[in-house]
């Protein structure tokens, strides 16, 4: 119980993230818009601005006393509110407030990741992931100290900087991708910074800081240890430029100095990077000329064949996969929806246990921000961009596989449950879907869909019915984030098989593990905002 | 067209015929295998040892056959090695368990007319 006194303030706000009482920080932030009438994006805004400094680390590969290394988890305070602003549009009203709250309830719980994982810092990553409580107990035993709030002052360790303006756009834009690849974070920033001032190369800027983000890719996670940013420089990257888009550029300073910095943190990953540049100069001399869409889309025959190749190749089979349909005319796009679409039977067939969702549907937010920079921009370099999101991928499938599966973990068929949801009137097959998503029953879940996906063409309230059902788990921003790219590339999709990404989401909602078995973030939603299905 | 068919038809016969033989002298050599030889076996599938995921992924064929040719106290002695090891083989006790034993026999079929193993995995 959450006590309340007094009016809520922006600087009461700023005070209780910083010292993760993420409690009564939500408890404000819901205030302060609905009592107080502040506009959602100012506090958004706000919000944002007051984590800022904490979330820099000074590398994601952390050396241990014994000399070996261990990875540092990226912010993913920025990737809540990315998923949140998007979903806010998608849901619309009351309801697009929800997942704004369960951004804003992760925020101060994301704060300060390098102090977090060494247990000197309390937050989701120091008592979820690193059990912190049983390694440095506290006083009281029924209090686990690791959930908040925090007893110092969290670090900062990257200062903020002023921009830099000296030389042509062109070739500053060129010094900052390459400040960014070679980790030099002060100009990179500074660069990013004088560049932001510029509203007529801002497409330009956000060409360059996409591409910056989306070429920093490990090549496999296999064995890897810390060694891998399972994509976050490019999710980094999208969330930078579509939050800007929402607050205005001109408002987004500390956004900015959220990102940026980090994009050039190490460690920095361009091995496949360079093994799609050297693949394709040999095989596609002309890739800068394939068009984005063709009038050759992927034949049934061939999607089979990708996903034969998705689900149960190796690397070098999705190379070749991929490279042909490229050599024999379909335009990026194509291939790019093609993977997607794929890739889903990876989650709608094969996937059980529900911590074996994580690498793969990192993977599939990274193709959304392949895809959404080659709808969005014109690069050169974009049919890469698609040979990188189906080799992470693969990657992700085969390390999954590495592990004997556990038959413990094992779902019933979804089509167990067929006529049991062909029996449901259609009109009441969406309310008993969204009870089914919050229990996850996968396989219900699923079945549901199915019928209803057969039974009707309807679609956007069904996607609305996944994405609010989804949005009532807390602390956990790829719920926004998935739910984000999911239903993107659902509208964007022009392949036959688009319906496959509405299953493998709903499978994924459903049944991907949750870190919290309760709503209280969501019960403090409805208190403020009081919607009409609570 | 038809030439075609017989010849895959005959093809895919001769590659049925090789699978009973191998499937065959596994089963003799399971027969005769120590619960250590087995367990040296079953260690090949670490994520660390593995060769890969086309060798893991071989693991439930494996498992599925264990159950139907080793008799429950070889089967519960493995289980008890592997569970002895914790967390990291919980995945693999589990498929060692007597109740998965169950659940794998049991949608094992051998109809009259099959020669073939009765695996619903190859």
């Amino acid at each position: 119980m959450v006590l309340v006194q007094g009016s809520p303030t922006v600087g009461a706000l700023r005070d209780e993230i910083q010292s993760v009482r993420y409690r009564q920080a939500t408890t404000t932030f819901c205030r302060l818009v609905a009592e107080n009438q502040r506009p959602l994006k100012e506090m958004i805004g706000e919000a944002i601005a007051a984590a800022a400094p904490y979330v820099q680390v000074p590398s994601h590969m952390m050396r241990l006393p014994t000399g070996e290394m261990r990875g540092v988890n990226y912010d993913h305070t920025i990737l809540g509110w990315r998923g949140a602003i998007a979903l806010m549009h998608e849901l619309g009203g009351a309801r697009g407030i929800l997942p704004n709250v369960q951004a804003m309830w992760y925020v101060s719980q994301g704060l300060n990741v390098w102090e977090q994982v060494v247990c000197e810092f309390p937050g989701h990553y120091a008592r979820d992931a690193e059990q912190c409580d049983r390694k440095f107990p506290g006083t009281d035993e029924h209090v686990n100290r690791f959930d908040g709030p925090a007893w110092n002052v969290p670090k900062i360790y990257f200062e903020d900087h002023a921009p830099i303006e000296d030389g042509s756009i062109t070739d500053r834009l060129a010094r900052m991708t390459w400040a960014i690849a070679e980790g030099d974070k002060a100009q990179a920033y500074g660069l990013f910074l004088g560049l932001a001032k510029e509203p007529e190369y801002r497409q330009h800027l956000k060409d360059a800081i996409l591409f910056s983000g989306i070429v920093d890719l490990q090549d496999t996670i296999i064995n890897r240890g810390g060694y891998q940013n399972i994509g976050h420089k490019g999710l980094r990257a999208r969330a930078l430029v579509d939050i800007a888009d929402y607050l205005g550029w001109d408002n987004a300073h500390e956004l900015f100095y959220t990102v940026v910095p980090d994009l050039a943190c190490s460690p920095h990953l361009h091995g496949l990077w360079s093994e799609i540049s050297n693949i394709c100069r040999m095989e596609l001399p002309d890739q800068a000329a394939i068009p984005k869409r063709s009038d050759k889309p992927l034949s049934e025959r061939e999607l089979d064949s990708l996903t034969e190749t998705l689900l149960w190749g190796g690397p070098y089979d999705v190379n070749a996969t991929v490279m042909q349909l490229f050599r024999r005319g379909a335009g990026i796009l194509d291939v790019g929806d093609a993977v997607m679409v794929c890739f889903q039977r990876y989650l709608i067939d094969v996937l059980e246990h529900p911590n074996a969702f994580l690498h793969p549907t990192h993977a599939l937010d990274y193709m959304n921000v392949v895809q959404s920079w080659t709808r969005d921009h014109d690069n050169p370099h974009q049919v890469k961009g698609v040979f990188l999101g189906a080799r992470f991928m693969n990657d992700t499938i085969r390390s999954n596989a590495m592990f004997p599966r556990d038959p413990n973990f094992a779902l019933e068929p979804r089509q167990v449950y067929r006529a049991w949801a062909d029996d449901m009137a259609v009109d009441r097959l969406l309310p008993v879907l969204k009870q089914y998503v919050l229990a996850q029953d996968a396989p219900r879940s699923c079945a549901l869909v199915d019928s209803y996906l057969e039974r009707t063409s309807e679609r956007r309230d069904l996607l609305d019915t996944i994405t609010y059902a989804a949005c009532h788990w807390q602390n956990d921003p790829h719920v926004m984030r998935n739910c984000a790219s999911s239903l993107e590339e659902y509208r964007h999709n022009q392949t036959s098989r688009r319906d496959d990404i509405i299953r493998g989401f709903v499978k994924h909602q459903s049944r991907y593990v949750k870190r919290a078995p309760t709503h209280d973030c969501y019960q403090l939603y409805v208190d403020h905002f009081h919607p009409t299905d609570a | 067209m038809n030439g075609d068919l017989k010849d895959l038809w005959q093809v895919r016969n001769v590659a049925a015929g090789v699978l009973v033989l191998s499937e065959e002298q596994m089963r003799r050599a399971v027969g005769d295998a120590s619960v250590e030889q087995l367990t040296a076996l079953i260690e090949t599938f670490s994520p660390a040892r593995s060769t890969g995921p086309e060798w893991t992924r071989s693991f439930e064929p494996l498992v599925e056959r264990l159950c139907a040719w080793c008799d429950e106290a070889t089967m519960a002695e493995l289980a008890d090695v592997f569970r002895a090891r914790g967390i990291p083989w919980m995945a693999v006790t589990n498929a060692l368990s007597r109740e998965n034993g169950e659940c794998v026999r049991s949608a094992l079929r051998q109809p009259a007319w099959a020669r073939l193993p009765a695996f619903a995995i190859v």
